[in-house]
């Protein structure tokens, strides 16, 4: 093979080392889902959350590469279809970073199978007149479609160095390290452009692309084919779900939180940490604040690492193979019709199903919808009703125990209220919808390492977020008990929680500790319903009450940073009576109609 | 709503649009029907612009096609929009 080096780099630059006041600036730029991610991983050696969707980076990540004896700062940005004309927040975030200067050489990742739509967006970065590099990615794939380019005659038309790679097995990265040094300007596409971008595109594509013709029906694309149709779909979708409950209900919520809770720390953690508190501090004030009703470890370690944790790791788990196999757009086909009766399209599926994951990554990837009125719905509604996994665990947990009806009848009554509040919001909160135009990654076998890796990152975000809230909550409900004021709290709620809602007093405690955060409320009522101090019908209730209710501590200054302060409260102020009231309407509907769970 | 369609039918030279198509044909898309919200370069900066061949692959409960190696699910409203000569 040729070294690019030779034809590309200009003569007054060394390729090897320059004398600059910071390192250069490297931005990895591309349509959706061509890889830029992972090989943002492969450069930098950091990982940056890859999946098989388009909308996975939704901001800038930045990292150091060693090329030859150079240190680059790597920046990968959020994939972007077009850099001109109306763009969505994600992709406004790429074209600043181009715009402002913040990147001295750009090197474009495209998928090696659509040449067209790569040059169709070579046509836009000429106009930003930086030194670039066309990686051709995912060359496995393109020839296994078939399809087989000429990478010299695209580099003559382009005037820059073009290199093919296969990114996640790390094939071609030698030749893209050798390129950084050399990117040059798109000038002769700028050139060769300015009459019409289409028809430019269109000629370079013909001319430097073969295809064989052969094309294999692999079982990937059997499989999209079975996903997408009607007949096979749903069932496949019903199928999916029901598997995610087996997984996350079944094995994560009672399986591992019975061993870990009940054995684990139960039998063994708790009673020694007791002991050990008692045998060597002599205050009664300090063994209460470690191990007593509302101890640090007693409570708040038991309910993050032995209650919550597993069900956050079995579902980040089951969560990654179902992102990398490039299924989930798929279920948008099915959902667009609903949501257009939300104002929002098919896409917003993408931000909901992410949502129970973590609502609060889903609230920033909502960047990835048209218009701001789509945003702000979609926010609306992950706050309202989408329950993350931490707060899906202890659901699971507890009605998954009592019965199957108690489960459908609480996603029901969340989603029937989604629904409502979505329709309603269609017709109240101004500007318009965006059409559903969405693209369809293709299905891939999703690889193990990625999925273990992005498991293990998120569990331990997890962990690093959740457990000091936990602890500082824990803290706070111990001292509000000591002085009193939880006994007063609790009183004063009491009208509405044993009135209104018809649950035990107790609970208002736990809606505090909901207030911190969803998840943890949720296992409070966990260990009420643990303790035969709740009813299927109160865990019914109680446990809509607290999806419904406002979003963690997290999640709501989020909300702020997406939508400002107002909207933030706005959201808190809609959502807040809506929980209550819901809750209060169910608890007498299960009255007048006797029913038991 | 008929009229109205028809209308910008004519305008288009009367070419069928990708909504008329069944699931299974082919055709070469011939343009697209703008509207205020940029509509012809979203679907642009997709592949689909005039020239472009493309092949139906579903048509309910939403259009879902393939352009050129990319497959697009779009709405109704949408491929009611996108004219093509079918081949």
């Amino acid at each position: 093979m040729a070294c690019p080096q030779a034809r590309f780099s200009s003569p007054s630059v060394s390729p090897v080392v320059r004398l600059r006041p910071h390192p250069l600036r490297v931005a990895l730029v591309g349509n959706p889902n061509v890889g830029k991610s992972v090989l943002f991983e492969r450069l930098t050696g950091r990982y940056a959350t890859v999946s098989n969707y388009p909308g996975t980076t939704v901001a800038v990540t930045r990292g150091r590469a060693l090329v030859g004896a150079e240190v680059c700062e790597i920046i990968d940005t959020p994939g972007v279809t077009t850099l001109d004309g109306h763009l969505s927040e994600d992709e406004e975030v790429t074209r600043r970073v181009l715009a402002r200067g913040e990147a001295e050489l750009v090197v474009h990742v495209a998928d090696a199978r659509s040449l067209r739509r790569t040059l169709l967006l070579s046509a836009q970065l000429a106009a930003f007149e930086l030194p670039t590099i066309l990686v051709l990615n995912m060359a496995d794939e393109a020839r296994a479609h078939g399809i087989v380019i000429d990478r010299d005659a695209l580099e003559e038309e382009l005037g820059i160095p073009v290199v093919e790679t296969v990114a996640v097995d790390g094939r071609g990265m030698g030749d893209l390290r050798a390129a950084l040094a050399s990117g040059a300007i798109l000038k002769k596409v700028a050139g060769q452009v300015n009459g019409d971008a289409v028809v430019w595109a269109r000629r370079v594509a013909e001319r430097c692309r073969r295809r064989s013709g052969v094309r294999v029906a692999r079982w990937q694309e059997r499989f999209a084919t079975l996903a997408r149709n009607p007949w096979s779909g749903v069932p496949i979708l019903l199928v999916t779900l029901y598997v995610m409950y087996l997984f996350v209900g079944v094995f994560g919520a009672q399986f591992l939180v019975g061993l870990l809770e009940e054995t684990a720390f139960g039998a063994y953690l708790n009673p020694w940490a007791a002991a050990a508190v008692e045998r060597s501090v002599p205050f009664a004030f300090v063994q209460d604040l470690l191990t007593g009703p509302y101890g640090l470890i007693s409570m708040g370690l038991t309910y993050a690492i032995a209650i919550v944790l597993p069900v956050v790791a079995t579902f980040f788990l089951i969560f990654g193979l179902l992102e990398d196999s490039g299924y989930i757009p798929r279920v948008a086909i099915f959902s667009d019709r609903m949501f257009r009766a939300m104002g929002l399209n098919g896409k917003a599926v993408l931000p909901m199903v992410l949502g129970l994951g973590c609502d609060t990554m889903a609230t920033m990837t909502t960047r990835i919808l048209h218009t701001r009125k789509e945003r702000l719905i979609a926010i609306l509604l992950l706050a309202l009703g989408i329950p993350c996994s931490a707060q899906l665990a202890t659901i699971m947990g507890i009605l998954g125990g009592i019965s199957f009806a108690a489960l459908v009848t609480l996603f029901g009554v969340v989603m029937a209220q989604m629904f409502l509040v979505g329709f309603l919001a269609a017709r109240i909160v101004p500007g318009e919808r965006s059409e559903f135009i969405l693209e369809l990654p293709p299905i891939r076998r999703p690889r193990l390492a990625n999925v273990a890796t992005k498991t293990l990152l998120r569990v331990r975000w997890y962990l690093g977020e959740a457990v000091p809230l936990f602890l500082i909550g824990t803290f706070f409900l111990f001292v509000m008990d000591r002085v009193g004021a939880l006994a007063w709290v609790t009183a004063a709620a009491e009208p509405l929680v044993t009135g209104l809602l018809g649950l035990p007093a107790a609970t208002a405690g736990v809606f505090i500790m909901g207030f911190l955060r969803r998840d943890y409320g949720a296992a409070g009522l966990f260990v009420l319903a643990q303790n035969h101090e709740l009813s299927g019908v109160q865990a019914v209730v109680a446990l809509t009450v607290m999806t419904l209710f406002v979003p963690c501590v997290a999640h709501f200054l989020m909300i702020v940073k997406e939508q400002g302060l107002k909207t933030g409260l706005a959201i808190v102020g809609v959502v807040t009576p809506i929980a209550i009231f819901t809750g209060a309407l169910l608890n007498h509907a299960f009255k007048v109609f006797g029913i038991e769970f | 709503m008929r009229s109205r369609s028809s209308a910008s039918n004519s305008e288009a030279g009367g070419a069928p649009r990708l909504s008329s198509l069944r699931a299974g044909a082919r055709g070469v898309i011939r343009g697209v029907v703008p509207d205020a919200n940029g509509r012809v370069e979203r679907l642009a900066a997709l592949g689909v612009t005039a020239g472009a061949s493309i092949e139906v692959l579903q048509t309910f409960p939403g259009v879902v096609f393939r352009c050129d190696e990319t497959e697009l699910a779009i709405e109704p409203a949408v491929a009611r929009a996108i004219l093509v000569d079918e081949s």
